[in-house]
């Protein structure tokens, strides 16, 4: 009787429609609301979303106090990359006497975001930054340079800047 | 008037409900399957030979990327096969975050399975749920390693760096809200009478097939064999830590259910004791620069949430490369079992099976 009663009334189906009425009614009576803390989903493009400060993102060259080019050319971040994404070129420089890298070629496509270049580095000449709106609308714009190549190691990936509509 | 023949047809590479490019052969008598073949192959990318041509170091950024949904438990194994192969021994603080971050990849792969199950079997409610509290271990994935899917947590020898500040109040928080949201998963679905027609009596996968065929992981415990590799051969920090290994006897789908919902429970137990107990020192071994074995042949198995996940490796003298590479993947020989729990049953039903198996086609294919 008590079976053929369960088998009549939904009473299980009643139960999941209580927790996502629940849900629902949370969400409901608190949209638009700001710091709601159970709102999970975040408005991205408009809303910047935070990364942890470990985030690994795109390849850095860092500089140093006079604005050069703290790379020593050492080859340690060329011979550990696992997809051999790293390709530099030993130079000198004036008034300098470690080696200066004439080029320091980095090709995005093709990396893999693992940070074994930032450790292996034993002058801290090199961090993976925060980016990672790192699409671009040209296949070119992946080679990553010091300076000449289409788009400069230095300056932020074009995407940060269309990601948003401009209206 | 009707022919009576049987009709061939192919479900996927391309279909949603494979979990990514496998094609499945089916050929059907009405609506019961006689006759069942999966066909793997098409996210080959050959794993175990390019990590025949590159560092130990750097092969582990490759075994992020056969079972994505759990790279760590990936990590710790190949990390392990390796200190295997030089003698390394880990600190014991090493030891216990490898735990405590295996046990949080548990519960992340857990989690999308489910999500992913109950999908494609039509409970859509329980995806929402599920990918909401893998989204905060995937946070904590980020806070410890800097990457959420494709991690490169571990470092032979121990871990990169310790864990960062704030991290054990993020796990803490999270465990606070675990079970309750663990409760809501199961009222929305175990008592569910869709679900139970959906599940019940389907994909049978009895306990002599399952080791005939050697299959491990969930699928093995929800046929009642009690095999764990964490309590079998313990590695990591498991020895010292208090949890039971949840088994079922029923062997069918809903049986898989109820042992990875139990898994959970063990999981969060475990990372609580991990937590709690978490020893202080160095996290990392003082290993040479440049990894040079002698000739040597090691196999280490670890438990990932998939099931057994081996790694073999050989070790030539002179060279910074393994000369052989192999990987068991779990994923990979669970799928044998498909044609045993398919044929017989219904083509709805086929979706079920695939599902409980919980593959990932990277593993597969490799």
């Amino acid at each position: 009787m008590n079976k053929f009663l369960r088998t009549l009334i939904p009473f299980d189906i009643a139960k999941g429609m209580a927790i996502t009425g629940k849900h629902f009614c949370k969400v409901f009576f608190t949209a638009n609301r700001r710091k709601v803390p159970f709102h999970i989903v975040s408005e991205y493009p408009e809303v910047v979303a935070k990364v942890q400060p470990r985030y690994r993102g795109r390849l850095t060259l860092l500089k140093d106090e006079q604005g050069e080019i703290k790379c020593v050319c050492c080859l340690a971040c060329e011979k550990i990359c696992p997809t051999q994404v790293i390709t530099i070129e030993k130079g000198k420089k004036e008034g300098r006497k470690m080696p200066y890298p004439v080029r320091y070629d980095f090709e995005m496509e093709r990396c893999i975001f693992c940070e074994f270049c930032v450790e292996s580095c034993g002058f801290d000449s090199i961090i993976l930054n925060h980016q990672f709106e790192l699409a671009t609308y040209n296949r070119e714009d992946f080679s990553l340079g010091m300076e000449g190549l289409s788009q400069n190691m230095f300056e932020p990936s074009p995407v940060g800047k269309f990601s948003v509509a401009d209206d | 008037m009707f022919k009576n023949e049987e009709m061939e047809i192919n479900l996927g590479p391309q279909h949603p409900s494979t979990h990514g490019v496998l094609r499945v052969k089916l050929r059907l008598d009405g609506e019961t399957i006689t006759h069942c073949k999966p066909v793997i192959g098409y996210l080959h990318r050959g794993v175990e030979k390019i990590c025949e041509n590159q560092t130990f170091f750097q092969g582990q950024v490759w075994t992020d990327r056969m079972d994505y949904c759990s790279a760590v438990a990936n990590n710790l194994g190949w990390a392990e096969a390796n200190e295997k192969l030089f003698g390394i021994t880990v600190p014991r603080r090493a030891q216990y975050i490898r735990t405590l971050l295996n046990e949080f990849n548990r519960l992340a792969s857990h989690l999308i399975w489910l999500a992913t199950h109950a999908l494609d079997i039509g409970a859509m409610t329980v995806f929402l749920y599920a990918f909401r509290e893998r989204e905060d271990i995937l946070d904590m994935n980020e806070a410890f390693c800097g990457s959420r899917l494709t991690t490169t947590a571990f470092r032979i020898g121990g871990l990169r760096e310790d864990l960062p500040p704030g991290f054990e109040k993020m796990a803490r928080k999270f465990l606070a809200k675990f079970p309750t949201c663990l409760e809501e998963y199961e009222n929305l679905l175990s008592e569910n009478r869709i679900w139970k027609k959906r599940t019940v009596g389907v994909a049978m996968l009895s306990a002599e097939d399952a080791i005939a065929l050697g299959v491990t992981g969930p699928v093995l415990r929800a046929a009642g064999v009690p095999y764990d590799i964490r309590k079998a051969f313990p590695y990591a920090a498991y020895a010292e830590m208090d949890f039971e290994v949840p088994t079922q006897t029923a062997a069918d789908t809903y049986a898989r259910y109820l042992v990875r919902m139990a898994e959970m429970r063990q999981s969060a137990r475990i990372i609580q004791q991990c937590l709690d107990g978490m020893p202080e020192g160095p996290v990392m071994a003082k290993i040479p620069k440049i990894l040079k074995p002698e000739v040597n042949e090691v196999y280490h198995a670890t438990e990932a949430p998939k099931g057994e996940i081996g790694y073999y490796l050989v070790g030539e003298k002179g060279s910074t490369n393994p000369y052989r590479f192999h990987v068991r993947a779990p994923g990979f020989i669970n799928l044998q079992s498909l044609p045993k729990m398919a044929e017989g049953g219904l083509i709805a039903d086929i979706v079920a099976a695939i599902g409980t198996l919980d593959i990932v086609l990277g593993e597969i294919d490799r």
